[in-house]
């Protein structure tokens, strides 16, 4: 592949929150350490700081390696020169992301922190003059939470913004597809290998069981705490976009039903989850919460901040204030309409989707390539299917260094 | 020889290393036997103290006349058994070596018999040498507290400078108009960003201050005659005058060239590509021009955004078996040269396309900064070497990414700099006037890179700077006064003590034929008249003692002291005879 560099790159990455990319000499030591170097059978991450260094911007947006990396940290400790690697894998992240975006807005949220604080006001803004204009009948003598908010209208505008979030993010995440497996000299892949390895995108998506991988035993804690969270999350997800009528009631039923356990279950793991990464953050425990960008503690913060005002809408209304019910809850969903739209197709939340298909893709990439070993004929007319066309540093022998000095033959 | 010569014998063990595999006990057997042998004695370590001690003895004890120590190279101990017989008061000339160990116990580990039978023999050649051996004395000659420098570099003036101070006159011989060489209008250099102009003015400055220094310029060195301790040096003027200086020794500072690359050479000659020193003289320049020292830098009117260096060129060549060796200044050179470009607009991109970084010792600190701020480095391999093209406004270098797997990338440049490596000076005539050794590279060459690094073969002229190979600047001038250090002590004494291995005609047998006036490279022999006949005389403190005339008489009237005629057919004979074991 000849690419004509970009020069700039390094700084471009910069604005995203990359470790010292300069720094780097090229050592190895962090491909060295890197759980997932070997799978990869490429010299990750250093590849990739390298390929930020020289500017080699396409190479850099054909690569999903950085999505394969849960921050783990060990590069970074391992680092002779400081260079934080890991922060510079989650940079790539985010630029990838602002690449995959077609709609430029996330790279623009990701480089500039005011702007993306302005657009989740906005949203949160327009979610609440919503409600100003186009509540139901506030009935005060008793909380009538459908009154004021019917679920039909919830749920039709919930719908339609998910409708569009996902389009957004789809789109964006077959861009994604489409560079890693060849762009225009597309792979040829049989749609067989496609379809046999989707149980692999599900149960990378569900339980993150790469991480389990990732280094040593403090990653295991922050995976249990982020799958928590993660299952907060999509139980959440789960009872307002399909279950809106089912939970949001105005009858209160007793405490062991379902629907109550089952949003205890959400918000419990929510808020503990998010305040774990938070404080992690607030007090730089691990290596990857030495830097945080304006995005992560939006992202993190904002979910806190969802889970902290449904609980309290719950506890309003339990204690029979109709009016604190209704305005918590249009700040409740002001604040996750703002999550939602800023996060999903433009930021940090599109990892839900990118990660798992990253770890898809590979997975097709690897079988394809597995299955061209035994059938030579699926090969495509331009270029092997190996994940990625890398060879592994240490198969190239690197030239003999010639120490002559001019006068040594005496 | 009718009176048998009273000869001392010891054979060495050498610890087992002649021992294990020669029978040192028979080869001491049979030589007892020779007619001039006093006394034969094996030892196990012949240099140790205790040893010469005994030596010593035995001379006095048995008053010896001669002396041969079957053991090592001569390389190794020839002097200190000289030293042996001189504190005896033997003639050290009476002195023999026998090398029965690099010639024989290490050459035949696998045939004892042979190998003591060789032995045998080796030592019977030297006990002949030594029974024709007469005593030599040294030849002393006065030298003259001066030296010729040649080459007003920053090597050449540093010498100058301090052989003054040592209380030497110093001639200072520069070709070009101004001194200073390579660094003449130089800016700053690494590693402390001190100007070369400034040091070359510096050094100039203290040149002037010193009285016994004279400075010539525009002048070359056309002739040389005499030997160390008494050159004399003919020097042609920048007026075309010539003059004729005596000096006691000669330093050669004629520094290097920068290599040209050919037309094409990484796109050599398209607009854009320029070599270091090239690109460095623009830097200056703009500098100078006023240009404040920081701001925008322009090539041709072109400003300057991306640069590519691409580093080795013309150095360590495969191809060119002239040019294997590295350069070693270029890498620091070119990463210093980056730090000053940051200097001037950090905006820049550079690239460095280096093959292996060689900012050796603290140098690495110099990477170290250049990487910190933003310097790119990209290795290649000699097999896919860079390519540079031009066209349209910018040019593109193609270069595969060895660090990734070799892919081919391009990179769009404004300006291409190829980090051009050293090349020895063009100095065929000086080369040829000084009958200066070079080695296989084009620089000159000095004995032993580590054991006499400023020597030459050619006794008191010295090497330094980067006449001698590719240095910076603190290693040229470590080499310059180490130069300075070796003048000093050849002439400081006021005499130089010769060996006396020099040629004598026998005026009786000389005919005066004249054939061996055109053998002797050196001009050591001269026609004289002795009572009314023309013969021929050598001149001692000229003759090298290189033999060259000997086999030219047909009188057989010279022979070469310490090695004569009768000395070398004796050897011969005592070789060849059988040998009988004990
Ligand atoms: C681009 C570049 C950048 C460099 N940067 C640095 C740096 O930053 N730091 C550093 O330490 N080193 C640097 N160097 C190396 C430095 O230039 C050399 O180490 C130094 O110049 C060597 O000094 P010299 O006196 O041995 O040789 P030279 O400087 O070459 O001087 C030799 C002199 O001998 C004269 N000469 C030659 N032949 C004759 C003759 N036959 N008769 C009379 N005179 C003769 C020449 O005219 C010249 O004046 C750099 C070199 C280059 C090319
Ligand atoms: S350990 Fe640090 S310096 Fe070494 S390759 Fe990795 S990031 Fe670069
Ligand atoms: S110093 Fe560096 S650029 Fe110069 S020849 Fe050696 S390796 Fe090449």
């Amino acid at each position: 592949m000849t690419g004509v560099v970009n020069p700039n790159l390094h700084r471009e990455v910069a604005a995203y929150g990359a470790g010292n990319v300069d720094l780097c000499m090229n050592c190895g030591h962090c491909t060295a350490v890197c759980s997932i170097s070997p799978e990869l059978g490429t010299a990750f991450p250093r590849r990739i700081i390298h390929l930020l260094q020289v500017g080699r911007e396409e190479a850099l947006t054909q690569t999903v390696e950085p999505w394969l990396c849960y921050y783990c940290g060990d590069c970074s400790e391992s680092c002779p020169r400081d260079a934080r690697p890991s922060d510079t894998m989650m940079a790539a992240r985010r630029w990838l992301t602002a690449r995959y975006d077609w709609t430029r807005l996330a790279g623009i949220f990701y480089r500039f922190g005011w702007v993306q604080i302005a657009a989740i006001l906005l949203v949160a803004l327009v979610v609440m003059a919503a409600f100003a204009i186009y509540h139901g009948p506030v009935v005060t003598s008793h909380v009538a939470l459908n009154t004021f908010a019917p679920v039909a209208g919830v749920e039709l505008v919930d719908r339609i913004a998910a409708g569009i979030l996902a389009f957004l993010l789809i789109s964006n995440a077959i861009r994604m597809a489409w560079s890693f497996m060849g762009g225009s000299q597309m792979l040829k892949v049989p749609v067989r290998i496609y379809a046999q390895q989707v149980p692999q995108f599900i149960s990378h998506y569900f339980t993150q069981r790469r991480w389990r991988r990732c280094s040593t035993a403090p990653s295991r804690k922050r995976w249990m705490a982020h799958l928590l969270l993660f299952s907060g999350y999509v139980s959440m997800q789960i009872l307002v976009e399909l279950l809106l009528g089912w939970f949001q009631t105005d009858t209160v039923y007793p405490f062991y039903y379902p629907q109550r356990l089952w949003g205890y279950y959400a918000a419990a793991t929510l808020l503990y989850g998010t305040g774990y990464f938070l404080v992690s953050r607030w007090r730089k425990l691990k290596p990857m919460h030495q830097t945080s960008e304006v995005s992560d503690w939006l992202f993190v913060g904002l979910i806190f901040l969802v889970a902290l005002t449904g609980i309290l809408v719950h506890i309003f209304r339990l204690s029979g204030l109709p009016l604190a019910t209704y305005i918590t809850y249009a700040i409740h969903l002001a604040i996750a309409a703002s999550l939602i739209a800023i996060f999903v197709p433009f930021g940090k939340w599109s990892h839900l989707l990118y990660r798992p298909l990253a770890l898809y893709l590979t997975a097709v990439k690897q079988a394809a390539a597995a299955a061209l070993a035994e059938q030579p004929d699926l090969a495509p007319a331009e270029e092997p299917a190996v994940p990625d066309g890398d060879v592994p540093d240490g198969d190239k022998p690197d030239a003999i260094p010639v120490i002559a000095v001019a006068t040594e033959e005496v | 020889m009718s009176e048998p010569r009273k000869i001392g014998v010891f054979i060495c063990h050498c610890g087992g290393n002649i021992s294990d595999y020669v029978d040192v006990e028979a080869v001491r057997a049979t030589v007892e036997q020779e007619p001039d042998v006093a006394l034969a004695r094996t030892t196990m370590f012949a240099c140790s103290d205790a040893s010469q001690q005994e030596m010593i003895e035995a001379i006095h004890k048995e008053g010896l006349d001669g002396m041969v120590v079957a053991s090592c190279s001569p390389k190794l101990h020839l002097y200190t058994f000289r030293g042996v017989a001189d504190r005896a008061e033997l003639n050290p000339y009476r002195y023999v070596q026998a090398n029965v160990r690099e010639q024989c116990s290490w050459s035949h580990r696998e045939d004892r018999a042979g190998a003591t039978q060789k032995a045998t023999a080796i030592v019977r050649a030297g006990i002949a040498k030594a029974a024709a051996s007469e005593s030599l004395e040294n030849f002393r000659v006065e030298t003259l507290p001066a030296v010729l420098v040649i080459g007003a570099g920053v090597a050449g003036m540093r010498a100058a400078i301090s052989l003054a101070d040592l209380g030497l006159a110093v001639h200072l011989i520069e070709r070009a108009e101004h001194p200073g060489g390579n660094l003449r209008t130089f800016g700053a250099t690494f590693p402390n960003n001190r100007s070369g102009s400034e040091l070359i003015q510096t050094l100039l400055e203290e040149i002037q201050q010193r009285e016994t220094i004279t400075l010539y310029t525009g002048a070359e060195v056309i002739e040389r005659s005499g030997s160390a301790g008494t050159f004399r040096v003919t020097v042609r003027l920048s007026n075309a005058e010539t003059i004729t200086v005596p000096v006691g020794a000669v330093i050669v500072a004629t520094g290097f060239d920068s290599y040209t690359p050919a037309e094409g050479e990484y796109g050599y000659g398209l607009p854009g590509v320029v070599t270091l020193p090239e690109f460095r003289r623009i830097l200056d320049e703009s500098n100078a021009d006023g240009q404040s020292s920081a701001g925008p830098i322009t090539v041709g009117g072109r400003p300057i955004k991306t640069i590519a260096y691409i580093y080795c060129v013309g150095s360590r060549e495969a191809e060119d078996e002239n040019r294997t060796y590295c350069s070693r200044y270029c890498c620091t050179a070119t990463v210093h040269t980056a730090l000053l470009v940051n200097a001037r607009d950090p905006s820049v991109n550079q690239y460095h396309l280096y093959r292996d970084m060689r900012t050796y010792g603290k140098y690495e600190l110099l990477f170290e900064q250049a990487s910190r701020q933003g310097s790119v480095f990209v290795r290649w391999d000699p097999d896919q070497p860079p390519e540079v093209r031009g066209g349209g406004k910018r040019l593109l270098v193609s270069a595969a990414d060895v660090l990734d797997g070799g892919d081919r990338m391009e990179i769009p440049v404004d300006l291409t700099v190829l980090v051009t490596g050293m090349v020895p000076s063009a100095n065929e005539a000086l080369v040829d006037t000084l009958k200066l050794p070079l080695g296989k590279t084009g620089f000159l060459n000095e004995i032993h890179t580590k054991l006499r690094p400023v020597e030459t073969v050619i006794n008191g002229v010295m090497i330094a700077g980067a006449a001698q190979g590719p240095k910076t600047i603190s290693e040229s001038v470590a080499s310059s006064l180490a130069a300075v250090t070796k003048s000093a002590g050849l002439l400081l004494k006021g005499y130089v003590d010769l060996e006396p291995f020099v040629a004598r005609v026998d005026a009786a047998r000389c005919t005066g034929c004249d054939e061996c006036l055109t053998a002797c490279p050196y001009e050591a022999l001269q026609k004289i008249t002795i009572d009314g006949r023309d013969v021929v005389q050598a001149i001692p403190s000229l003759c090298k003692g290189g033999g060259a005339c000997v086999p030219s008489c047909p009188e057989e009237a010279i022979d070469l002291m310490g090695y004569t005629n009768q000395q070398i057919t004796s050897m011969i004979d005592a070789f060849a005879r059988e040998v009988e074991y004990a």
